[in-house]
């Protein structure tokens, strides 16, 4: 049942976010996650990446994966490597599948978070499949019911993306190009 | 009036085919757009919660300030009040200057336009850069942002190009994709080395001191995550009550601006968070947060204007606009346009300000349909026009004008001088331009109708009303247009509800609604027309009051109560008046209808919704279901039925420039239809269609939907006798 609904969120979330020009995919275990991001960021040439550390890279060993594929990962200095990096890879907190937004909502509000998802030019977001929220509303009240309001709550909602000349609509203005994101159905207990 | 220069910028706006190409567009992409993001919400609730929340906030307000300011306080903000722009301005530049500060980027702040924060930090030598690609087009370019959510809307692809190629020192081609990678690549220098962030927000959270910003860029989160020094300035409007309540706010602004679910970003921000300083430490940022008034609060303490605080700046009231949509933002003069811009410069800027652009309001509504936070814009432009009416006074034409329409004697006298005057024209048609107000002259494009030889109220008494045991007795209102041009619609009104068993009584007193008054400004007059009338119609003695002009029911039903609240005698009197009067379609309904029949000859028609019927008093189904019971009749629906025919009272004659390309678009929808007849419920549509079409197309008739029933049911009732 549990599973079922999970599933139903999953695809609501999909469809929206493919509405919005953004990728979604979704594996098992963390380690398959870590599979599928190599593949992604071999298929698209990325040669290096920004990775800010969860618990669920090390629990797929996901760093090791991708650097056998050959990508070099950055795992800090984020402020000199993110305005050149080919991509970022980041744990969200949530997933909202009414608009297929993303949410970070790091109670640290730690500002590597941000760097690695907004000045590059592809972010890659890893996300529990547990994690998906039905409504917007639901989320407001989730965020207003944690011990306090986190310093700084980010909405993803698909690429950066700007209508201002013409009303044509162009993807990539000042945030990423691409947002690819990955489901892991593997509960990984995030400890901060 | 509009003054001359204003008038000057109008014609250029319309001389402007690149701006009226791309308004053009997008007012028709956005309703599409709008309504798809609307799918499956019910925008009523939406609304509901928007003007529930903002509305007690707005009478809250000091507290919400207070509130607003402990929470923030409270998570390390440094709050300011800054009364006036120049505060706000100042505090900011010492805030900079203290700080050592070369470069600062901003992202969306109209307020920050609306106090010219970047000329004086600029002239302090600091350098600023618009982070908004709209805006930083609209910032090269050396102008001002002419729509709320769309900066740039006036500008080609080649004219971008220019500016970039200017500004850059290397040539840029016209290419959309390769504009927006240009600014992607200058702008991100700007991010990476700005020393601080100014940004506006769009919603303040008073419970938490969260500040919320919604972009698509991106902008927004990289001016709030990496300069060391973040300020937000923002308008007490935005104040929030409580976390949850910005969910409605969510809701409905991405899906109202700009057709979104929601925007790509939204940011929100409580309190300082961590940043990195340039020796490469990461502390947190220096965090200040501007809550500034400059105008605002004797709006919000104004009962009339109070609800302004329920505006989220979505724009659609400017998306959907007829008047909008042609001249673009410029026009209006200051940084807020469209009609709740002219309220905002009204109150923000001054009272001169808004002069000229209050004139623009056709007063059709459309906007109010549209609107989350639930104004009431045409209503405020208005009330503005009528306290400038009042401050000022109106030139001598019109007040002229205006003082014989609510002396009944004297316009009436006049009025038959005009119906023998006109003979030695041909066809009568250049006399009406002789007339007061609304029956006076228009433009070229348009052919305007003779002043009846006999008016209405001298034809009642020569129709003969056969009713058995009436069910009751109804006073027919007629208005200006009935009474003296178009008798014969009263006459459909009588044989219609003779035929319901309704006895129809003409008091002879009744004289102008008052409505062009109402509209110009000249709340005495309309004042006047409104005593006269409750006198007159003596609702007390009746069942109904019916009148076939919607505007006039809507001055009946709505206006006389509003002019005569101060009086508890007339006030009363108005009140039974209201409860009574209805518009001929809407009462013939409530009625029960007419038993379906007609004459059977086949006759296509389509409709045109008249402004104050469909919105102010929600009537539409009720005239196409008298159409559709009608043998013969076929309606084909024209595309934007409900869209304005641009008559709206005086504007045709203020506007003619404008008021003629609106009327065109409803020809063309008219003519697309390919119906033989349109039907109207309003006699001012009639005189401004009819007119329109009389010299473009004049096989296709105007009709009211009155007159309609008195040709497509005479042979029936000849039957039946
Ligand atoms: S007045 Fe209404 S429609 Fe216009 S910007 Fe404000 S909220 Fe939007």
């Amino acid at each position: 049942m549990r599973i079922d609904h999970l599933t139903e969120l999953y695809e609501r979330f999909k469809a929206k976010l493919e509405g919005v020009s953004g990728e979604c995919y979704r594996v098992g275990t963390a380690s398959e996650a870590g599979e599928l991001i190599c593949n992604v960021m071999l298929e698209k040439g990325i040669k290096n990446v920004a990775l800010l550390k969860a618990p669920i890279f090390d629990k797929g060993n996901i760093t090791y994966q991708i650097q056998s594929a050959g990508i070099k990962v950055y795992t800090d200095h984020f402020r000199e490597v993110t305005p050149t990096a080919d991509a970022g890879i980041t744990k969200v907190n949530y997933a909202i599948a009414e608009s297929g937004t993303l949410v970070q909502a790091d109670a640290d509000a730690n500002v590597n978070q941000r760097l690695c998802s907004t000045l590059v030019p592809i972010h890659i977001a890893l996300v529990s499949t547990s994690a998906l929220i039905t409504t917007l509303k639901e989320t407001m009240a989730k965020l207003h019911q944690l011990p306090q309001i986190p310093g700084f709550v980010g909405f993803i909602t698909g690429p950066s993306r700007t209508s201002d000349i013409e009303r044509v609509l162009t993807i990539g203005v000042h945030g990423p190009k691409q947002l690819v994101v990955v489901f892991v159905d593997e509960q990984v207990e995030d400890v901060i | 009036m509009a003054d001359k220069q204003f008038k000057k910028k109008i014609s250029e706006a319309l001389d402007n085919d690149v701006l009226r190409g791309a308004l053009g567009r997008f007012g028709d992409a956005y309703t599409i757009s709008r309504a798809k993001a609307y799918e499956g919400y019910d925008f009523k609730s939406i609304s509901d919660n928007i003007a529930e929340v903002k509305s007690y906030a707005a009478s809250h307000l000091e507290e919400m300030i207070d509130q607003f300011e402990q929470s923030a306080t409270a998570r390390g903000a440094k709050v300011f009040r800054a009364s006036t722009g120049e505060d706000a301005k100042q505090y900011i530049l010492d805030l900079a200057q203290r700080r050592d500060v070369k470069k600062i980027v901003k992202s969306k702040s109209m307020v920050s336009e609306e106090i010219l924060l970047n000329k004086t930090l600029i002239s302090a030598g600091i350098s600023v850069q618009e982070t908004d690609l709209g805006e930083w087009i609209v910032q090269l370019a050396g102008q001002h942002p002419s729509h709320m959510v769309l900066p740039a809307i006036h500008l080609t692809k080649e004219e971008v190009a220019h500016i970039f190629s200017g500004h850059l020192h290397k040539l840029n081609q016209p290419v959309i994709a390769e504009l927006v990678k240009t600014a992607r690549e200058e702008l991100r220098k700007s991010f990476l080395e700005a020393d601080m962030g100014i940004s506006g927000a769009n919603m303040a959270i008073a419970e938490t001191g969260t500040l919320i910003m919604l972009t698509n860029e991106g902008n927004g989160r990289l001016t709030s995550t990496l300069p060391p020094v973040h300020v937000f300035l923002v308008g007490i409007e935005k104040l929030v009550p409580k976390f949850e309540d910005a969910t409605h706010i969510l809701q409905a602004l991405p899906k109202s601006a700009t057709g979104q679910q929601i925007t790509s970003y939204v940011s929100m921000v409580t309190g300082p968070t961590p940043a990195y300083y340039s020796d490469g430490t990461v502390k947190d940022k220096e965090f200040h947060i501007i809550l500034m008034d400059n105008g605002r609060r004797k709006m919000y303490h104004d009962e009339k204007f109070k609800k302004t605080f329920q505006c989220i700046r979505c724009a659609s009231c400017l998306n959907v606009c007829p008047a909008f949509q042609l001249v673009g933002g410029h026009v209006y003069g200051h940084i807020y346009t469209g009609g709740i811009g002219t309220i905002l410069t009204n109150f923000l800027n001054s009272e001169k300000d808004a002069q000229n652009p209050q004139n623009l309001c056709l007063q059709c509504g459309k906007c109010s349909e549209v609107c989350p936070g639930k104004l009431d814009i045409p209503q405020m432009i208005l009330e503005i026009r009528n306290r400038m009416g009042e401050k000022e006074g109106l030139p001598f034409t019109q007040k002229f004008a205006l003082d014989v329409v609510s002396n009944r004697r004297l316009f009436h006298s006049l009025l038959r001088v005009a119906s023998i005057a006109q003979k030695p024209f041909t066809k009568g048609q250049p006399v009406i331009r002789h007339l007061p107000m609304f029956l006076s002259g228009l433009t070229e494009k348009k052919s305007l109708p003779a002043v009846a030889k006999v008016p209405f109220r001298d034809v009642f008494k020569t129709i003969k009303q056969d009713v058995k045991n009436p069910k009751g007795k109804i006073a027919l209102y007629a208005g200006c247009l009935i009474d003296f041009v178009y008798p014969k619609i009263g006459e459909g009104v009588i044989v219609a509800l003779n035929e319901k068993g309704y006895e129809v009584v003409f008091p002879e007193g009744q004289s102008c609604c008052g409505a062009p008054a109402t509209y110009m400004g000249d709340r005495n007059n309309a004042r006047k027309c409104a005593i006269m009338n409750i006198e007159a119609l003596e609702a007390e003695k009746v069942d109904y009051v019916v009148s076939a002009c919607p505007t006039c029911t809507h001055a009946l039903k709505v206006s006389f109560k509003e002019l005569l609240q101060d009086d508890p005698g007339l006030a009363a009197r108005a009140e039974e008046l209201s409860g009574k009067s209805k518009d001929f379609s809407k009462l013939l309904s409530d009625l029960g209808g007419l038993t379906p029949g007609g004459d059977g000859v086949p006759l296509k028609v389509t409709y045109h919704d008249s402004c104050h019927l469909k919105r102010s008093m929600g009537v539409y189904a009720e005239p196409r279901k008298i159409l559709t019971d009608t043998s013969g009749v076929q309606l084909i629906e024209m595309k934007e039925s409900d869209r304005c025919c641009g008559f709206a009272g005086s504007y045709s004659i203020k506007f003619p420039e404008l008021s003629g390309p609106i009327l065109e678009r409803k020809l063309n929808n008219i003519e697309e239809t390919g119906a033989d007849a349109v039907v109207v419920d309003c006699p001012g549509c009639l005189m401004q269609i009819s007119g329109g079409l009389d010299k473009r197309n004049p096989g296709i008739r105007v009709i009211h939907t009155a007159e309609l029933l008195l040709e497509k049911r005479k042979k029936l009732k000849n039957k039946t006798k």
